[in-house]
């Protein structure tokens, strides 16, 4: 290959990333649901509530939390719901039929997931910081900002999954049906602490839990198991995921009439 | 293609300027103002840990500052308005305890260092050497830099002749009569007991395994009155819920076991509750003595380095194993107990087997909290509740003038008890503690020995034959006033001595040294016996086993008996109860209890 078809091959992937994030700004119906309700669940339950509520620590543990929240939304709404919905709309199909290699696709979408994820915790973090006081060191604030940003990985691998198993409208339903309840249950919105034993042994199965035990870990408020063991589990499940997902891609067929409007052959 | 040339090259633009303004704004989030982080060293007894959550000896408190000055709690609360030049410790993500109080332990040794680097301040002694009292006084009372516990103490204890609390072989002043208890009490309180201890143990909640003869109830009852009438507690040892149940009824102040035969019924349970009897039930001894293995989950969790030689043995000693399920019995009991209002006091009993001296201390907190008391009331157990039951000044609580007896933990120990083995620092009077042991010096290399039988047989003299020889050993090293001297007589080893009071465990023998140089261990894997020919007195004999670097705990022994004529002794190494008893630095032939003069020979000592 020649440095000239590098380049282009290059530019073929900022192009691609490029095209997907004016065509996500130009669909308020994504971008705006992902960007402001992390925002505002924080600074109703973190901000306003946290401090009186049960703990005036809450600010803290919950930016934390919230910014994992944060940076969920777009890795499983963007990846689950946008190419399962690009797959019935023909999109895919169209852009199948380009030269264009197919991870430039999917690495759009993961720049699309990293730059919405990045927006949503500077928000949060600002929040946290001006609205309900929040003081951690300089390398704490950044070090949360990237082991946050991290989270794409196995999210992204989450929301590959249900998008290559689910199909158009249903795509959203079922997104919601992981999202939320995951959330819930990992101990995003309020520690899991508060639960019922058996619903935080629960937590131990999410990679969700283990992506926020990774964060309150920068800040001292994790459940003390080990680094190593939260890392692990994110691993293997990202790995297992991307399987998942494979296998869906090819149970419905490769190529073409996998990605043929309406999904019927 | 030249469109899409020059957008790309935008988009890349966009992008570089997109996370250069991100990092530029992470950069403008606010950071505390110099507080040193937790853990790094505030030298002098000057200090705040600021927006902390404290446990103040009764409740959990959110974003709390506390100013200590002059080895004391100057002021708490939220946001205090602290002097510019006062050095601070970030207290977020933590947890500040009031220094942990052990209500049940027994003192010697190292033991108070041992408690004080896991978080232990004070402790309430349940009987010691009465010599250590006015010393142990006087060091509580000044508030200044200290590497030990406080020790506040019972002293010697009340028992029957040849009861229980005679066999450790410690002097004690035992009690027949009720008529001698106004004297027996008035003589402990001269010696400095900060209460009375009573033993009211038969040995029959072991089910018939153990017996010891008993105080009667007349003068237990006696004891009881006397201590009252010369103003200092009375609290009874028991193990079953008869004589537990009778003391409360002759008007004991504390309990500090939980019986371990039965599960109080609840009507009797209020019954204690209404008498205003607390109890330290010492879950952990009882829990290790019935298999459980919270002590041993405490120590994996635990850096080696914060060890002491003394609580690795005690803690993996296993002599006092026994099947059954009275540990559960225990729990049930404090369970109810703790419904029905009594107050609980967290204590351990270390360092039994089983136990360690201040390392115990974090189980017997998860065993409380097993036992079904929420964090708030296992704290208040380990603090403030040893402290007013034992009526302890200045202690227990985080409060303007205590004593700035401080544990900063990592995590919300309100979530979880177990969060208390994250020490991150101990003040003790307002000083920071170094969690090291003292360096004892580097232990030398393990030696190996040649393979086949190794025979010691006094032939050519005593120092002549395998290892470095036998040397004279006596509870001296430890404190002891025992004595014993060795010779070489028609080719056997004869040794004789006195064992007499002063460590708790006195002892007084021969020690073979095995190693190239005294106390250097030496690797005997795949000899299995211990075997030598004996004779002497007729009175009981012990051989101790010394391994690697345990100097300082009580080493693991095996009885055997010196009859009047010669007799051969095998004992299979595995006896030992410790980690490998094929690592041997020493044999001790030892004579123990009971005290007095002794005579035994040795010969033809061999490891096969």
């Amino acid at each position: 290959m020649t440095a000239a078809t590098r380049a282009h091959r290059w530019r073929i992937y900022v192009l691609e990333a490029r095209y997907q994030f004016l065509m996500v700004l130009r669909e308020p119906a994504f971008a705006i649901p992902t960007l402001l309700f992390p925002l505002i669940f924080y600074l109703f339950f973190g901000v306003v509530l946290g401090a009186r509520s049960f703990s005036a620590a809450a600010p803290t543990y919950m930016l934390a939390t919230y910014s994992v929240f944060g940076v969920m939304g777009p890795s499983l709404f963007g990846f689950g719901a946008g190419l399962a919905m690009e797959r019935d709309s023909g999109v895919l199909l169209l852009k199948r039929t380009t030269p264009m290699p197919a991870a430039a696709y999917l690495l759009a979408k993961v720049a699309m997931a990293i730059a919405f994820g990045a927006a949503v915790i500077l928000g949060i973090f600002l929040l946290g910081a001006h609205g309900a006081g929040v003081v951690l060191y300089r390398w704490q604030w950044f070090a949360l900002a990237g082991v946050v940003l991290a989270g794409v990985i196995p999210f992204c691998a989450l929301g590959l999954a249900v998008g290559a198993w689910s199909r158009g409208r249903g795509a959203v339903a079922i997104t919601n049906l992981v999202f939320l309840p995951m959330a819930m249950l990992s101990g995003l919105w309020i520690p899991i602490t508060i639960f019922p034993a058996a619903l935080q042994d629960v937590a131990n199965a999410l990679p969700a839990y283990h992506q926020a035990q990774l964060a309150l870990k920068i800040i001292d408020m994790d459940g003390g198991q080990a680094t190593l063991l939260h890392v692990a589990v994110l691993g293997v499940q990202s790995l297992a995921l991307l399987a998942v997902a494979a296998f869906g891609f090819r149970r419905a067929g490769t190529g073409a009439v996998s990605m043929r409007p309406g999904g019927t052959s | 293609m030249k469109a899409g040339n020059r957008s790309g090259t935008r988009s890349l633009w966009i992008l570089a300027v997109a996370a250069a303004g991100f990092i530029a704004a992470l950069a403008t989030l606010p950071v505390p103002e110099s507080a040193a982080a937790p853990g790094q060293e505030v030298p002098e007894s000057r200090f705040a840990v600021v927006d902390v959550t404290l446990f103040d000896g009764e409740t959990f408190r959110r974003n709390q500052d506390v100013w200590i000055e002059d080895g004391r709690v100057r002021g708490l609360g939220p946001r205090l308005r602290l002097p510019e030049d006062l050095p601070r410790v970030d207290g977020r993500g933590h947890t500040l305890l009031p220094g942990l109080i052990d209500g049940h332990v027994h003192t010697f040794g190292g033991t108070l260092n041992d408690a004080l680097r896991f978080g232990v301040t004070s402790v309430l002694d349940q009987f010691t050497d009465p010599t250590l009292l006015p010393g142990a006084k006087f060091a509580r009372d000044d508030i200044a830099r200290t590497g030990e516990a406080d020790l506040f103490s019972a002293g010697m204890l009340a028992t029957a002749p040849g009861g229980h609390g005679t066999q450790f072989g410690m002097a004690v002043e035992p009690l027949t009569e009720p008529a001698s208890a106004a004297a027996w009490v008035r003589a402990r309180k001269d010696e400095g007991s900060d209460w009375i201890k009573i033993i009211s143990e038969d040995g029959a909640a072991y089910g018939g395994e153990l017996q010891f003869p008993a105080l009667d109830r007349e003068t237990i009852g006696a004891l009881i009155a006397a201590a009252h009438a010369e103003g200092l507690l009375a609290v009874v040892h028991v193990t079953g819920i008869e004589r537990a149940l009778e003391a409360v009824s002759q008007g004991a102040d504390g309990l500090v076991h939980v019986w371990i035969d039965e599960v109080i019924a609840e009507e009797d349970a209020r019954r204690v509750a209404e008498a205003g009897v607390f109890v330290v039930p010492t879950l952990s001894v009882i829990a290790s003595m019935f298999g459980d293995s919270t002590g041993l989950r405490v120590l994996d969790e635990t850096d080696e380095e914060l060890l002491s030689p003394m609580q690795w043995g005690t803690l993996g000693d296993r002599s006092y194993l026994r099947t059954g399920t009275a540990g559960e019995v225990a729990l049930e009991n404090v369970r109810r107990l703790h419904e029905a209002g009594v107050r609980i006091v967290a204590g351990t009993d270390a360092p039994n087997p089983g136990t360690g001296a201040g390392i115990s201390m974090h189980s017997e907190l998860r065993l409380l909290a097993r036992a079904g008391l929420a964090s708030d009331a296992v704290l208040a157990a380990a603090t403030s509740a040893a402290a007013e039951a034992f009526r302890i000044p200045e202690r227990g609580r985080i409060s303007e003038g205590h004593v700035a007896d401080l544990v900063l933990v990592r995590g919300d120990v309100e979530s979880d008890v177990s969060h208390t083995t994250g020490i991150v620092t101990i003040w003790k009077d307002g000083y920071a503690v170094a969690r090291e042991p003292a360096a004892t010096g580097s232990a030398p290399e393990i030696a190996s020995a040649p393979d086949g039988p190794i025979v010691v047989d006094f032939e050519d003299g005593i120092d002549a034959g395998f290892g470095s020889g036998w040397q004279v050993t006596t509870d001296a090293m430890n404190g002891g006033a025992s004595t014993a001297e060795l010779a070489v007589e028609a080719g056997a080893l004869v040794v004789r001595g006195e064992t007499k009071a002063g460590f708790p465990f006195p002892w007084a023998g021969a020690i073979w040294f095995t190693g190239p140089q005294p106390m250097q261990a030496v690797d005997f894997s795949g000899r299995t016996t211990l075997r030598f020919r004996t004779r002497g007195d007729g009175r009981p004999y012990t051989v101790m086993l010394f391994g690697a670097g345990a100097a300082g705990t009580v080493p693991p022994a095996v009885p055997f008996t010196a009859g009047p004529e010669w007799a051969v002794v095998e004992i299979p190494l595995e006896s030992f109860s410790t980690a490998d008893p094929t690592i041997i630095a020493g044999l001790a032939f030892v004579a123990q209890a009971p005290l007095g003069s002794f005579t035994f020979e040795l010969d033809d000592v061999e490891i096969r």
